[in-house]
């Protein structure tokens, strides 16, 4: 072991002692050295064991194939470099030494002063991301046994090297049970697992596979790990978070893609560019309404119109747009070049609005705005009907249903209570223009002329409309004159001054109603709430028929000319501020992948008729082309992710210098090459990776230094045991108590809030309902996909289990584990029925004794029989047969798959 | 970063966790110790509120975050701006510069409504104060002010967002996220980030608010609610008593054991184990935190519990003070909801005073028991609004006049830790309408608390979707002026 020199030791000695005095540590002056002595001679760019070499800063930041970057800048605690010297990570470095704990606290000073940008490495030859994958001979490998496809050649050759050899197979039960849940998103019923345990067939697991790919349920597994990535959800976020429109019609237009397994290129240009097509042929040429359903992808995200600055409000949608579209689609974090130059990747400021210039004429459709969204008609008849169905029982009961009935009665009621009180009340009180503008508007009244009361209602309406200083000093000097003549027909009895409270209508008791600070209110609290729910619970089927409408969230274009001005120029922005607009720029793509920065050529219509139509098509061929690097890369890594627990690129967002290095690049390439030649059929992908017999390792390798060795398993030396995400925790709870309904489609459901969180779902003179109740009980117990996205209130036990209705685009969730989970598990009303219930389905199917019971409860929840010592265990409980189902529900087992 | 946070899980030793972390007295603590013990580590997925140190050695510990929606009017708080009376009705003088979005409000007619409330001079720091707020006044020697803070929208949700996560879009970690990601959380039997709701309803962003936006759930704050059963999901379900669960707990933690035993690399495992455990002593701790029946009357009257209008706002900053003494990192109190929030765009007069009361004898009454107590050495004590209101109304008719949206206006002050009592930072002009030279960015003041907390703004950060997130986005000043 090579080591300092002793006064090099002193000098660090006395610098540690002197913190404040000391000079920070600079990677040349001492690190470098400091490596060099200790781990050169293994590490060095002729001897690069596991990859990693110390030669110089970017190597030594980069890392190696074992556990990637080494250091993380300004955190030394984080820094696999780090961990490694101290033994926290296997092998403790360098091996069979020991680095003195000053010269490692040195190295950690110097992490701890790295700035965050030092993690991108000076890396000219960052350059693989933004070329075309080759499709390389799958590597020739010692255990050629194992290989039963491509992928599994890739994955060998690696662990060949690390001398590793893969685990062994799952066992068939395991293997049933992860790939449901994978595919499908639930467990398998103790029957599904029984048929394949007992399917001896040598194919019986690629049946399986085919089977499940075929199941409508694969849409909403698959469908929702696209909705994390398109930001879905159903409200604005912002100002009031209201509903922005039926925005659950993208979403099951994303189920249904993948059910059909739509072709990932058309899958990519219907989101950019649906209804922005045109024929080279025809004139005139009317684009497919039905395209403008998957544009609810550049809608979704968080918006909000109530800023007073229109341009800025403007600018903050283009920016998200274009930020989401690269990342999802292309692996690029182009959203850094928003202010200035980006810091790591080959993305100049320019390319940014160069971009943003395919969305220039985007024109946002927006309910509350002036322009009206989009009816497209549904599709699948049965759903159609169904929508009819329930379109007409709406406006039926709004129109004479119970409540409106009831609700009319009261009104009158209360009208008539009104009209008493106030002219109680009014009883020697002098007259003001309030009784001038009752006595006008009443039927029957012969004090004004029919110009007197056009006249006025002319200027109160202007009044009321402009709020105009001018206006109302109009209104108040006419109104003063008026009451001047009523003053004295009522003197001269001419009129009956009781007759003007005739002239109340319900619109006063409606205001009566919901006025928030009358402490001396005419109505009592009964009244108030009476009227308060029978309208809530007609607005609340409103909002219903509103979602049944064939009504579309969704993006078109500006008309242009000849109807409209022709679309204003992008400029980059100066710093990203709206207000400093600098150099024009064109329609363009990214110039790191084609090398220039010339404009794009536009795909346009044969005579130029649509002005401004085909930027966004332009964009969306060119994304889905098969020469694009970057597509076919970014969504194989994606659905590996989802296989696999981690992508190839374990940043599935960037593949930019900063994101993380593959793990398997060869195996990336192949795999995007593939894709498309398989012609970007998803299911194809899915059927090869579940296949291969990478996929099918048992969760745990028994060599020892499998573990030690591939710590983080990026050399897929097993299977990656997982907490399973939130929905499939509910929905897999609501499946074993055989209650969850399997309706698909449709407006979004409202599970019941806990009842701590009740006063949101209640109806309130103030504010609207922010819960709902649902149309009809079962629809509670829907699947999680299906639950409404509302932004500001997401579902306690889903947000614990880190589901939210995301604001942002989502490519990897996280998996915590908090007490907050663990409450709503034990306390929650999902388990807790759902156990009872489950407990009833045992009871009708296993009548025989206690251990029977227990067995079946262990084959459903968790797809095996119980051990002898289980079964011993559980039948000692004394709890009942609902509380083993909540231990069920509640063990790890259950919540993790592998 | 989430392989790092991997690998260090590993260095928890499984047997010793699990044989030290439960059955027989004090196995929570040992919990706590083992936690603590990692103080080093990153935050781990499996114990995410493990402690860890400070980036630089601060007084303050923990925080209290005093929110008051809808936009205080800052000239009739904390701005003594005697020049409104005497254009008291004439439309607002346009300045030679522009100023921005609330410039339409100024252009359009509008007339200048005078504060209705005389001010005085304070403590020894001389400061003006309205006589609206006659406790906070009394305590204005503990306090540093920020005037002429810009917040980047004129709207309450936006700016809501803007002010407590960072960004005017939802989506971005709130600053007690990023603070409990930073920093753990002392008392692992309770969330590490409280937040305290108004009665009346939910705040305008709703959860985004004390969200975790892109950091992991275990640092979104827990809303706690009003009432015996704080936490969501806290109490058990009817019908099943404390014995029965804990038999049903005991037999989960056999099964959970046995499931681990037979596997390897099971930290994540364990840690779930654990969180069973830790959940069953919130039961305990929760109502325990939120129950007032030990403090003494005097302790109540103090913050103004014994008056109906301060009752609420008192139990709340009662309840924080509980709480930052149990080692909960950061409790963020709301003030205002619905219509019923500092947004006085008309009656001010009537409305203004109403709020002020409600929350005038709470604030200061936890500042002195804070100070009382030695515990506001060690706790931030932050006071702000997403926006300031500008000194005219654009109504000229209404007989009761208020004040509209002013993002230029912030007033935001702070006391505890090494706050420097009695400094006053930034100014705005005689009207009270923006900074009058250097107008200071939100970000400024975000990075003057998490310095306050002992984080830099800097190594604070996250990487996501290719950028290392920081609370204060591209960076702002520690606002030094006002740090001792």
């Amino acid at each position: 072991m090579h080591r300092f020199g002793p006064i090099l030791l002193l000098f660090l000695w006395g610098a540690l002692g002197s913190a404040s005095s000391a000079p920070a540590p600079s990677f040349e002056s001492d690190i470098a050295l400091l490596l060099t002595a200790n781990c050169a001679a293994c590490h060095s760019t002729q001897v690069k064991t596991s990859g990693f070499s110390v030669a110089n800063l970017e190597a030594v930041i980069t890392g190696g194939s074992k556990h990637g970057r080494a250091v993380v800048p300004g955190h030394p605690e984080q820094s696999p470099l780090i961990l490694a010297l101290r033994g926290e990570i296997a092998p403790k470095m360098p091996l069979g030494g020991e680095l003195p704990a000053d010269e490692i606290a040195r190295i950690e000073e110097w992490i701890r002063g790295l700035p965050p940008e030092a993690a991108s490495t000076n890396d000219s030859e960052w350059r693989w991301p933004y070329e075309k994958p080759v499709k390389h001979e799958p590597p020739v490998v010692k255990n050629a046994a194992w290989v039963r496809n491509p992928i599994d050649a890739f994955i060998a050759a690696k662990l060949d090297e690390e001398g590793l050899t893969p685990a062994p197979p799952a066992s068939k039960r395991t293997l049933a049970r992860r790939v449901y849940l994978d595919l499908i998103g639930l467990p398998p019923t103790p029957d599904e697992v029984e048929a394949f345990l007992t399917d001896e067939s040598l194919d019986a697991y690629s049946k399986l596979v085919d089977k499940l790919l075929d199941d409508a349920r694969y849409g909403e597994r698959w469908g929702r790990h696209w909705l994390d990535l398109a930001r879905y959800g159903e409200t604005s976020g912002l100002e009031g978070d209201g509903a922005i429109g039926n925005a659950w019609r993208y979403r099951d237009w994303v189920i249904r893609a993948f059910n059909s397994d739509m072709p990932y290129d058309e899958f990519v240009i219907q989101q950019i560019a649906g209804g922005d097509e045109h024929s080279k042929t025809r004139n005139n040429y009317v684009p497919d309404q039905q395209g403008y359903i998957p544009t609810g992808f550049l809608r979704t995200a968080p918006w909000d119109r109530s800023n007073l600055v229109a341009a800025e409000v403007r600018q903050n949608y283009l920016s998200e747009v274009t930020t989401s579209t690269a990342s999802i689609f292309l692996g690029l974090t182009v959203g850094c070049a928003r202010c200035h130059d980006h810091k790591y990747d080959p993305i100049p400021q320019k390319d940014f609005y160069r971009l943003q210039a395919f969305f220039n004429a985007i024109q946002v459709e927006d309910r509350q705005g002036a322009i009206d969204l989009p009816e497209v008609p549904y599709e699948d008849e049965t759903f159609a009907a169904k929508a009819e169905e329930r379109i007409k029982q709406y406006e039926e009961r709004l129109k004479d249903g119970p409540e409106t009935k009831e609700l009319d009665e009261l009104e009158e009621q209360l009208l008539v209570k009104l009209k008493v009180a106030k002219a109680k009340k009014a009883e020697g009180e002098e007259l003001t223009n309030k009784d001038l503008r009752l006595e006008i508007s009443r039927d029957g009244q012969t004090t004004f002329t029919k110009a007197e009361q056009r006249k006025h209602a002319r200027l109160r309406e202007d009044a009321d409309r402009t709020q105009d200083p001018e206006e109302n000093q109009s209104l108040e000097a006419y109104e003063a004159e008026l009451l001047a003549k009523l003053k004295a027909a009522y003197a001269a009895g001419q009129a009956d001054p009781a007759a003007r409270f005739d002239a109340l209508t319900v619109a006063s008791v409606r205001s009566e109603v919901q006025a928030q600070y009358s402490a001396d209110s005419f109505f009592t609290e009964e009244e108030k709430d009476r009227h308060t729910k029978l309208s809530g619970a007609l607005d609340v089927y409103g909002r219903r028929l509103e979602r049944w409408k064939p009504v579309v969230l969704a993006v078109r274009n500006v008309p242009g000319p000849p109807s409209g001005p022709p679309l204003a120029p992008t400029h980059l922005l100066i710093r990203g501020d709206y207000r400093q607009p600098g150099e024009a720029v064109e329609a363009g793509f990214p110039s790191a992948i084609t090398g220039n920065s010339e404009p794009a050529e536009m795909i346009t219509d044969r005579y130029r008729q649509f002005p401004t139509r085909g930027l966004r098509m332009t964009l969306a061929r060119w994304i889905a082309g098969p020469d694009n690097p970057l597509t076919a890369r970014v969504m194989v890594n994606r659905i590996w992710q989802h296989h696999f627990g981690e992508g190839i690129v374990r940043t599935p967002s960037d593949f930019g210098k900063n994101g993380e290095r593959p793990t398997h690049p060869e195996l990336l390439d192949w795999l995007a090459v593939e894709f498309v030649e398989q012609g970007w059929s998803i299911k194809t992908m899915h059927r090869l990776m579940l296949l291969s017999n990478t996929y099918r390792q048992a969760a745990e390798n028994p060599l020892r230094t499998a573990e030690e060795a591939d710590p983080d398993n990026r050399l897929l030396s097993r299977y990656q045991r997982r907490r399973l995400e939130a929905e499939v925790i509910r929905d897999g709870i609501l499946h074993a108590s055989g209650r969850l309904n399997p309706e698909m489609y449709g407006p979004s459901i409202f599970p019941p809030l806990p009842d701590d969180l009740a006063d949101l779902a209640r109806y309130g003179r103030t504010g609207g309902l922010m819960w709902e109740p649902n149309e009809t009980e079962q629809d509670a117990r829907r699947r999680s996909v299906y639950v409404f996205q509302r932004r500001s209130l997401p579902l306690p036990m889903l947000a614990s289990f880190d589901a939210l209705p995301f604001a942002e685009s989502c490519p990897r969730r996280s998996a915590t584990t908090t007490p907050l989970q663990a409450l709503s598990m034990m306390n929650g009303y999902l388990v807790h029925e759902e156990s009872q219930h489950l407990a009833e389905r045992i009871h009708r199917e296993a009548a025989g004794d206690g251990n029977d019971q227990i067995e079946r409860a262990f084959e459903i929840v968790l797809n095996r029989p119980p051990t002898r010592g289980e079964a011993e265990k559980f039948a000692a409980f004394p709890g009942g047969l609902a509380s083993i189902c909540r231990v069920l529900f509640n063990s790890n087992e259950f919540l993790y798959v592998e | 970063m989430r392989n790092q946070q991997q690998q260090q899980r590993r260095s928890f030793s499984r047997r010793q966790f699990l044989s030290e972390s439960y059955l027989g007295l004090g196995g929570l603590a040992l919990i706590d110790m083992l936690l603590a013990d990692s103080a080093s580590a990153a935050p781990s997925l499996d114990h995410p509120l493990a402690v860890k140190p400070q980036h630089r050695p601060a007084k303050a510990k923990n925080c209290i975050f005093l929110f008051m929606e809808g936009g205080v009017s800052q000239m009739d708080t904390f701005e003594y701006k005697p020049v409104l009376q005497k254009l008291a009705g004439q439309q607002m003088p346009l300045q030679g510069r522009t100023i921005g979005e609330i410039n339409t409000f100024a252009a359009a007619p509008n007339r200048i409504i005078p504060p209705y409330w005389p001010f005085q001079q304070h403590g020894q720091s001389g400061r003006w104060m309205s006589d609206l707020l006659p406790e906070l006044a009394g305590t204005v020697d503990d306090m540093a002010f920020i005037h002429g803070i810009k917040v980047d929208n004129n709207n309450h949700g936006p700016a809501v967002y803007h002010t407590l996560t960072g960004s005017q879009f939802p989506g971005s970690a709130s600053i007690g996220a990023w603070v409990t990601y930073g920093l753990g959380s002392e008392n692992q039997d309770l969330p590490g980030f409280i937040v305290l709701g108004d009665r009346r309803g939910a705040t305008i962003g709703g959860a985004n608010v004390w969200g975790n936006g892109f950091l992991p759930a275990a640092y979104q704050g827990t809303l706690f609610r009003n009432g015996d059963t704080p936490i969501v999901d806290l109490n058990r379900r009817q019908g099943i008593s404390e014995a029965e669960q804990r038999s049903e707990l005991d037999l989960l933690r056999w099964f959970n054991e046995k499931h681990a035993d037979e596997r390897s690399d099971t930290s994540e495992l364990e840690a779930r184990i654990a969180s069973y455990e830790l959940a069953f002593r919130m039961q305990v701790e929760a109502p325990e935190l939120v129950d007032l029946a030990g403090e003494t009357e005097a302790t109540r009257n103090l913050y103004g519990l014994d008056d109906p209008d301060s009752e609420h706002f008192g139990r709340q900053c009662l309840l924080a003070r509980r709480m930052v003494e149990r080692g909960v990192r950061f409790v963020k109190v709301l003030h205002g909801a619905g219509s019923d929030r500092w947004d006085d765009h008309g009656n001010i007069e009537g409305r203004l005073p109403k709020h002020c009361k409600e929350v005038d004898k709470p604030v200061a009454g936890l500042l002195k028991d804070l100070k009382s107590r030695g515990l506001l050495d060690e706790t931030l004590v932050v006071w702000a609004s997403e926006m300031g209101r500008t000194p005219f109304d654009n109504n000229l008719v209404t007989p009761t006049p208020g004040r509209d949206h002013n993002q230029y206006g912030l007033v935001v002050w702070m006391a505890g830790g090494d706050v420097k009592a009695g400094a006053t930072f930034g100014e705005t002009d005689e009207l009270s309408v923006r900074a009058a030279n250097e107008e200071i960015p939100v970000r400024d003041v975000h990075a003057t608390i998490l310095h306050l907390l002992g984080l830099d703004q800097n190594r604070l950060n996250y990487l996501h979707a290719g950028r290392f997130k920081k609370l204060t986005d591209t960076g702002g000043r520690v606002i030094d002026e006002i740090v001792v």
